[in-house]
């Protein structure tokens, strides 16, 4: 970074550079969101309710398009409760009708009983809308570590200083 | 320029490059495993609907179907190397009130196992006895094509099924059918199919015959405070 400062012209392609990917990855992201039609599609699981098929850490890649058939019974979907603003990831187990306005209800493979008391109060089913897609791949434990960057905040802090440290040592 | 730190960021790039072509290998030599799940036997043994209640607090009185069956199917070819687990379901299928109209159908589980690969036993959620056990039925192997056998006689409904009105009683073309969800330990996750894709045949005969749920059956009057 002190080379640099000596020379603006290098500074400013590093910069550039960086800003470069930046944009791209969240382009890529945004790319896949408009291809599967869902907000989020790639998922990290964040519980056992769904073992022993996903254990904490595993990374589910989802489709939200009904393009040959409707969601149905023994899907996997990840759906938000109205209210609440935590992803589930569980297996569809009731559909009662047809179309958007088809009652359905969830339920966890690792879980004793079905999602009605997950869900909001007044809320028994949950609609095609409540749902942000159904899992069609996986990768076993890849995203372990969004999972303890989120529960120990000060290995946030450790990974920027260690790049830190990177880009200050780093001279050629 | 060959400092430790690139040689460190070349290492994990390379080992991630490799990790990810190998398990992609992994994933597409599912498409090249037969898979020829058959069905013998799908029949209900018995039917009763009864009223019930949802939970203990809840005054609503619903009906309940209580379906008990015998299934006799061989699922064994389903078990790979990149088979983690069988998911296998039966579910109630019956025409919606406007099915004339719409076409509509409900739809229920009334029964599922979670069949592990025995590579993936460790993971089932029994007690220790039982662990014990299912880890000697595979007899050390990694893949174990016994696994996917199922017979069962006269087997119990594990999930008692309603309908948001609350009526069931006297409904009519109702059928049961088989269903699984393979879990691969990377890669897609797939379920029956109805028709042959390559090396992968349709599930035959999931399908029981059409029955009718009977009226509810009335409880005698039960001696603990009719409330």
């Amino acid at each position: 970074m002190l080379s640099g400062l000596a020379n603006p012209r290098q500074a400013a392609v590093q910069l550039m550079n960086f800003g470069l990917i930046l944009s791209t990855a969240f382009m890529m992201w945004k790319g896949i969101s408009v291809i599967t039609d869902s907000p989020s599609p790639i998922v990290v699981v964040l519980s056992g309710s769904m073992e022993p098929a996903f254990q904490r850490g595993d990374l589910l890649f989802l489709w939200n398009r009904n393009v040959l058939a409707e969601t149905s019974v023994g899907e996997i979907v990840v759906y938000n409760v109205k209210g609440k603003d935590i992803p589930i990831v569980h297996r569809i187990v009731r559909k009662f009708g047809k179309g958007p306005e088809a009652k359905l209800l969830t339920k966890g493979d690792n879980n004793v009983s079905d999602d009605t008391e997950l869900y909001a109060s007044g809320q028994d089913y949950l609609v095609r809308n409540d749902i942000i897609g159904s899992v069609f791949a996986y990768i076993p434990f890849v995203g372990y570590v969004t999972i303890l960057l989120s529960e120990h905040p000060w290995l946030k802090t450790v990974m920027l200083g260690l790049m830190g440290l990177v880009v200050v040592l780093q001279r050629e | 320029m060959y400092t430790s730190v690139v040689r460190l960021q070349n290492v994990f790039g390379f080992f991630t490059t490799v990790a990810f072509v190998v398990a992609a290998f992994i994933a597409a030599s599912d498409f090249l495993t037969e898979r020829a799940p058959i069905v013998r036997t799908l029949k209900t043994t018995s039917v009763q609907v009864v009223r019930g209640r949802p939970h203990y607090y809840s005054s609503k009185k619903e009906e309940y179907a209580v379906i008990n069956f015998s299934l006799d199917a061989d699922l064994s070819s389903l078990f790979t190397w990149n088979t983690k687990q069988v998911f296998v379901y039966v579910t109630a299928e019956w025409p919606a009130a406007d099915h004339a109209k719409t076409n509509a159908t409900n739809e229920a589980v009334i029964w599922d196992t979670i069949i592990t690969s025995p590579s993936a036993d460790h993971l089932a959620n029994i007690g220790p006895v039982a662990m014990k056990k299912l880890r000697k039925s595979a007899g050390g192997k990694s893949i174990d094509p016994n696994r996917g056998k199922l017979s069962l006689k006269n087997q119990r409904h594990k999930y008692k099924i309603t309908h948001p009105s609350g009526k069931l009683a006297m409904t009519d073309n109702v059928t049961l059918r088989l269903h699984y969800n393979v879990q691969p330990w990377v890669g897609l996750l797939t379920w029956d199919q109805d028709v042959d894709y390559g090396y992968w045949k349709a599930l035959k005969n999931g399908v029981s015959k059409r029955f009718k749920l009977p009226a509810i059956k009335e409880k005698k009057p039960a001696s603990a405070g009719a409330r």
